[in-house]
């Protein structure tokens, strides 16, 4: 393409009198002299409105910021300029003040369009290519390492020395074993774990430490937690209705799983894009993590906006989690600093113009064990039950005695009801409804159990008084096919009564039922709240086996678990810890009797995908074709590319050594939470607006190294881990702190505050609450309230479902943890590529006064208690090792003894719990 | 209050205070470099940000404007569900002459739930009120009393025809979850007078939270200094009392105690501001712990202004929550009296127990609705400003009454209610720098679509910010990549409405 100036190309034209066809409207002569007069001011050499100048012919085809072409050769009526000079809109009219042109002039225009645009020295009227010199797109190379020993170390003292500054001294093996496992795990090291290191006599047991720390499981859910920060994920839609997404973990533990295997960064990239394609389904869930608006309407005008948000969100957090750039920037226009094109912003959104939301089945390879497995967990699950039972009859007992003018059974509820009745021998069972709380009554599932624990149900034939016709959801079938939830349901054909009956092969001894309206509780209606379950040994002759009769009556949503409460200390916990293994075995039976479902990306054939005049959608341009960035070049995609064949291509491009973006975003990611500050500081910006590399040359090698890996990310965190820079002291020189009080050139570790997540998590280790289960759904600190707009009330009393790891938790967008939420927890609506470290007084009390933070000194007391009898000294000693990773000096003992004598133990704990040393990494 | 001398340290000025103030942020953050700000502010087009000079110990300490303001601090009060401007403060006589016809243009119109039935007036009459003699309903005669302290704009329009993203819209000038709300925003800018209180409040609705719950006061992308702490007359702030069963004698052994311990660690630390500054935190909590309760005591108010603000009401359901709003209302004064620099106060709350019965949403029982939430508003909302007039806190506070959006003429094909629209409706001011009795605006005959001196979200914030004296275009926070604003790329000051 030409960039010929104006007067060059007046001087060709004088050459070449023919450049304009006799008859023809000569640019030169005609136009030009329109252009001079009425837009130069604005769009000329010296000034540049919107990016738009108009004295050159490159200029003019490459149009200004708003991504508009200026005009569409051969078709003036559609041309931009054309619409604004002719004040087609009111809103929009060039030039904005002074005299329009006269009607001649636009006709000169419009004729000039019309014959095609003809310009001197332009023969090819396509957008130029376009180019930059920023650092980020230039390709990677790899710089020379600037001295002997530890690269990084190398590049780092380098840049130190320049400043006439030095690194610090290694940090001793008990700061750095806690620096290290909170780091790598946001969890504290065990004192077992300290000791065994400071006495470890080889040369390289800091190495292996670290080998070992990345080779733990804990070590992938605090690394996950990072990039679900990065992917905007959480378990609930948001906006206001933010229903809950119960199978949206399967992407969460994707996630940590991935890190723990260390699944090449490139894989792990096109899994999370193209993951159906490549056998890894569950890692779309990455595409669809952000927030979904489940209001619809009739409206076209928002139907089409929201979509163009869904999209939005997708195109986004694929930009600057992968390439550390801004897309959104060039929705509406294109982008101001960095070089993108509203083009491309456009050209992306058609790539995953194919995606949308929901739950649906996994593809995942048939599992072969599926039988024996169900088989299994149905054994631990009977056997759950039976001890739960016990528990509940205990309960029951105990309730009695403390309330005995209330004989009455708790009220029915939507989630778990059980009957319980002396050992009958039925071939014949049958449960009749008499009111419901709202409309046709529905049973999702009707467990009948033997005295050996057996759900005799499952091989009965089920019928009904009637079926609520047209529901594939609510089939007959359902009341004893093993699956739970409201999608498998039996719901019968008259309001508030029905009657259902299931009849065994063969007489069978039962003892006792489990059935509910829903037993994932997503609904909150047709509950049968008078009812009468009879059994029959024959078929003909009927009698009462339970009721109604003898439980409160029906008020509204009740915590079927509420027995609980009944329970003395060591039962209760059992029996929380029974629940969660409850619930969990329940969901995992139900993936497997259904096929794993989860929250990942649903594929439909893409519509076209056009440009959109300021992002209006209503103001659709041009089609686009699914592409990437023009400036780092084309895809070659057609216009109707297959839907996956988009994400693919676009997955690999991004994930390709010669994309020069993504090794340096990731790894810059990397340096990021292993030293608080990014090499970039703006870790999802690397374009124009971002900040620039403190150490360019450092950025460049680790992006180098990364890719020459295998792209694995445990190689590099052992890199950094390993260096003397991570492993150099936290305290501060005065001298240093004068040049470079933020340690942005690394004379010391910065010392920080800790994540929401490692705070809690370290609080659970030190108490010894912390549960490690891994993996599967989340726990809720949150009570539920099922309505279409969902509730969510933060729980006051916490029991071990609630101690697991945070990553583990329930995530719902904008409610926050009640305790730890202040802590700039991210709340699941933006990507979070760096957390604000905010400080208030709302912490300070969060953490002061919660009853979590007051349990858990609770349990760190009778801990240290157990553990050292009633030894002050003792209880001081391994209370600062639990907390700190090293003894007590002098003046702590002194001042803890007093303060243990004076208000005991647990007062000590709580104290603990809030200082300094135990909340920051040093 | 006692600052830690080490926080001081590094706080500096320069010859451009305003852009380089940055710097005490960054204290804050740990995370924006001198090397950053300056470069984020060349790279900036247009004007560039001004950035708060944030003291770390204390990152609500207060600030000074971008100019001088006469407001100080704000009070929003919010009806959640989207209030009728037609039935309340927007009197449209062709609505009455036309009742009962099918509005012109709008038989194919397809709104939030479908389509329209006929133009259909408000069940209340609209009378003239104050000495203006602006028409007011006779669902809220109390605030028509008032309407000589009031500016109104009838001519606002939303984005987003969704409660969802419409309460997003209104309170954080974005439809999307996740941006920073005003109240943040302003915050953010101005740190609070009174360092013993929240520097900013929300106040939900006795029957719980608004639609976009958390959202309207959210600190989105903005440090959690500066999100808004919630709690009402009703539900004290969470964590703020000493936990049952601990002595307060004993509260004070393990707080000293900690700071021993605390101080202790940080001489292995001189100059470290993040430290200190946590320690800080614990000062002014515990300060806190005993301001809040204090601010919060309701029953200290004489009977006379409990009658007032119609606290003491009570005898069925619709006056019980009158009442408990009225308390919410007496709790905003308290806490605008004290020097909160923010007050949000909430009338209505999520949709519960059906469309339109916990908030604004009249969508098919309008009369029904409207006649229980305008009884519950009405007194105690008029009665709070009147006590703010009489305190003389009007001179200094800005006051401003919104909604997401505004209602349909018609009713609702098959309904009794009107359906969501949001291209054109009321909002009003009252206090400070605002000009009063003023009228901004119009709506088209009916109530439609904003006509004359059509308003945006973001002009009403440009203009709301200038009063507080802030420039919306500079008031900015870098975000992955963006200087976000709470007018996003948008937004005029409205000087009109300006006294």
């Amino acid at each position: 393409m030409s960039e010929l100036s104006l007067t060059r190309a007046i001087f060709i034209a004088l050459l070449l009198p023919l450049v304009g066809a006799k008859g023809e409207i000569s640019f030169i002569e005609e136009v030009e002299p329109i252009f001079r007069a009425h837009c130069y001011d604005c769009h000329g050499p010296d000034t540049q409105k919107s990016g738009l100048r108009l004295d050159e012919p490159s200029h003019i085809i490459k149009g200004g910021d708003s991504g508009e072409p200026v005009l569409l050769p051969g078709d003036a009526k559609n041309s931009h300029l054309v619409k604004l000079v002719s004040r087609e809109n009111p809103k929009e009219v060039m030039p904005p003040k002074g005299d329009p042109l006269t009607e001649a002039q636009v006709q000169t225009l419009r004729g000039w369009i019309a014959e095609g645009a003809k310009m001197p020295g332009v023969s090819n009227l396509e957008t130029p290519k376009i180019e930059t010199d920023h650092w980020s797109f230039q390709p990677v190379q790899r710089p020379k390492t600037p001295g002997s020993g530890h690269p990084i170390d190398a590049f780092i003292d380098a840049r130190l020395e320049d400043r006439g500054m030095t690194r610090s001294k290694e940090e001793d093996r008990r700061a750095l074993i806690r620096r290290l496992s909170l780091i790598a795990h946001g969890l504290p090291p065990m004192p077992e774990a300290v000791e065994a290191f400071v006495a470890d006599p080889r040369e390289d047991a800091y190495e292996r430490l670290v080998d070992e720390v990345l080779k733990s499981p804990r070590y992938g859910e605090r690394w996950a937690r990072h990039w679900l920060d990065v992917v905007r994920y959480a378990d609930t839609n948001g906006f206001e209705t933010n229903r809950e997404r119960k199978s949206a973990y399967h992407f969460r533990d994707y996630v940590i799983r991935s890190f723990n295997e260390d699944t090449p960064y490139n894989e792990f990239i096109v899994e999370q894009i193209a993951g159906d394609v490549v056998g890894v389904d569950v890692a779309t869930g990455f595409l669809v993590a952000g927030p979904y608006d489940i209001v619809k309407s009739p409206d076209i005008n928002l139907t089409l906006m929201q979509r163009q948000d869904e999209l939005a969100d997708m195109v986004n957090t694929t930009g600057t989690a992968f390439l550390g750039l801004t897309m959104g920037c060039a929705r509406c226009h294109n982008h101001k600093f960095d070089p993108i094109l509203q083009k491309d912003y456009y050209s992306m959104q058609a790539v995953f113009a194919g995606v949308n939301y929901g739950e649906r089945a996994m593809m995942v390879s048939k599992d072969p064990e599926a039988g024996r497995k169900i088989a299994n967990l149905e054994e631990q699950e009977a056997a759950l039950d039976k001890e739960l039972s016990k528990l509940r009859g205990i309960a029951a007992a105990a309730k009695e005695e403390s309330s005995k003018d209330e004989p009455l059974r708790k009220p029915v509820n939507f989630t778990r009801n059980e009957e319980r009745f002396a050992a009958t021998k039925a071939k014949s069972v049958r449960f009749t409804i008499h009111a419901s709380s709202s409309g046709e009554p529905c049973i999702d599932e009707w467990e009948v159990y033997s005295p050996e624990g057996k759900n005799v149900a499952i091989s009965a034939t089920p019928t009904a008084s009637g079926t609520l016709p047209g529901y594939p959801i609510h089939k007959l079938k359902h009341i004893n096919d093993g699956n739970i939830g409201n999608n498998f349901s039996w719901i019968s054909n008259t309001a508030g009564s029905g009657w259902v009956q299931l009849t065994f092969e063969t007489p069978k001894v039962i003892e006792r039922m489990v059935w509910a309206r829903d037993r994932n509780g997503g609904t909150s209606d047709r509950l049968a709240t008078r009812y009468v379950i009879e059994a029959s040994p024959d078929g003909q002759v009927w009698k009462a086996i339970a009721s109604s009769e003898d439980r409160e009556p029906f008020r509204g949503s009740v915590d079927p678990n509420t027995f609980v409460a009944h329970l003395n200390k060591a039962q209760s916990a059992q029996a929380q810890a029974l629940l969660a293994k409850s619930d969990r075995l329940t969901k995992e039976l139900s993936d497997l009797r259904n096929g794993l479902k989860g929250w990942v990306a649903n594929f439909t054939n893409p519509p076209t995908t056009h440009r959109l005049y300021r992002g209006e959608p209503t103001q659709k341009r041009e089609p686009v074709a699914p592409d990437a960035l023009t400036v780092l070049g084309s895809l070659g995609m057609k216009m109707d590319e297959p839907e996956k064949q988009r994400r693919l291509k676009l997955a690999k491009w991004i994930a390709s050594e010669d994309n020069p973006l993504t090794a340096r975003v990731l790894v810059n990611r990397l340096w990021h939470y292993t030293f608080g500050t990014g090499i970039v500081e703006t870790p999802s910006d690397l374009g124009v607006n971002g900040l620039p590399p403190s150490h360019p040359a450092l950025l460049d090698w680790l992006a180098a190294e990364f890719m020459a890996s295998g792209w694995s990310i445990k190689h590099m965190q052992r890199l950094l881990l390993t260096s003397a820079t991570f492993k150099q002291s936290s305290r501060p020189r005065p001298d240093a702190m004068k040049k470079d009080a933020d340690a942005r050139f690394l004379w010391r570790y910065p010392p920080r505050r800790l994540e929401a997540e490692a705070i809690r998590d370290s609080m659970l280790a030190v108490s010894g609450a912390l549960d490690l289960t891994e993996g599967g759904p989340g726990f809720y600190v949150h009570h539920v309230k099922v309505e279409n707009v969902m509730h969510y009330f933060p729980k006051e009393k916490f029991g071990p479902p609630e101690f697991r790891r945070m990553v583990y938790l329930f995530k719902i967008r904008q409610e926050q943890d009640a305790v730890f939420g202040s802590f700039d927890c991210p709340d699941g609506n933006q990507v979070i590529p760096k957390r604000s470290r905010s400080n208030t007084p709302l912490q300070a009390l969060n953490l002061f006064n919660s009853d979590f933070v007051l349990q858990q000194a609770g349990i760190l007391s009778e801990r240290l208690r157990e553990e050292c009898g009633t030894n002050g000294r003792r209880q001081i000693k391994r209370a600062f090792e639990l907390f700190y990773g090293r003894g007590a000096d002098a003046f702590e003992i002194a001042t803890s003894l007093e303060m243990i004598e004076a208000e005991g133990l647990q007062a000590f704990c709580r104290a603990l719990y809030n200082t300094s040393e135990f909340l920051f990494v040093f | 209050m006692t600052t830690h001398p080490l926080l001081n340290r590094r706080r500096f000025l320069t010859e451009n205070a305003s852009a380089l103030s940055g710097i005490a942020l960054a204290q804050l953050l740990q995370s924006e470099s001198l090397l950053g700000a300056t470069r984020l502010r060349e790279s900036a087009p247009g004007k560039a940000p001004v950035r708060p000079d944030i003291d770390s110990s204390n990152p609500n300490a207060p600030r000074g404007a971008h100019f001088d303001a006469q407001a100080r601090n704000v009070l929003m009060i919010f009806c959640s569900g989207a209030c009728s401007p037609l039935d309340t403060f927007e009197y449209k006589p062709d609505l009455i002459k036309y009742h009962g016809q099918p509005m012109p243009g709008g038989d194919k119109l397809i709104t939030f739930q479908g389509e329209q039935g006929n133009l259909t007036k408000s069940p209340w009459e609209f009378r003239p009120r104050g000495q203006c003699g602006k028409m007011i309903s006779d669902l809220v005669p109390h605030l028509g009393a008032l309407v000589d302290d009031m500016c109104f704009i009838h001519s606002l329009t939303g984005k987003t025809n969704t409660h969802g993203p419409g309460e997003n819209f209104m309170n954080t000038g974005f439809t999307l979850d996740g941006f920073p709300s005003a109240g943040a925003w302003v915050t953010y800018a101005l740190g609070s007078e009174n360092a013993s209180l929240p520097a900013y409040v929300a106040i939900p609705d006795p029957r719980g939270n608004p639609q976009s719950s958390v959202n309207c006061w959210g600190p989105g992308f903005l440090p959690a200094a500066f999100q808004g702490t919630d709690f009402n007359a009703a539900n004290p702030v969470r964590n703020i009392n000493r936990p049952k069963g601990i002595s307060p004698s004993s509260d004070r052994a393990t707080r000293s105690f900690l700071e021993k311990l605390n101080q202790h660690h940080l001489k292995r630390y001189p100059g470290d501001t993040e430290l200190a500054a946590r320690i800080s935190s614990y000062e002014l909590a515990a300060r806190m712990q005993l301001s809040v309760p204090d601010v919060s005591d309701i029953n200290s108010e004489p009977a006379h202004i409990l009658k007032m603000y119609g606290a003491d009401d009570a005898g069925d359901s619709v006056r019980d929550l009158k009442a408990a709003y009225a308390k919410n209302c007496i709790l905003a004064r308290r806490l605008v009296e004290k020097g909160v620099r923010f007050v949000q106060l909430f009338n209505g709350a999520y949709q519960t127990g059906g469309e339109g019965v916990s908030n604004w949403d009249g969508h098919k029982v309008l009369h029904e609705q409207y006649s229980k939430h305008g009884p519950v508003l009405d007194q105690p909302t008029a009665a709070l400003i009147k006590d703010l007039k009489q305190r003389g806190l009007l001179e200094n506070t800005l006051v401003i009454w919104c909604t997401e959006f505004g209602r349909m003429p018609t009713f609702q094909k098959g309904a009794s209610g009107r359906d969501h629209n949001p291209s054109g409706f009321t909002a009003w001011m009252a206090g400070a720098g605002v000009k009063a009795p003023y009228t901004y605006g119009a709506t088209d005959a009916f109530g439609h679509k904003a006509v004359e001196n059509v308003m945006t979200v973001y002009d009403f914030y440009a203009t709301v910010l200038h009063l507080l004296g802030l420039d919306h275009e500079r008031l900015s926070f870098y975000h992955n990549g963006i200087e976000r604003r709470l007018t996003n790329v948008h937004g005029h000051v409205v000087r009109d409405v300006l006294a």
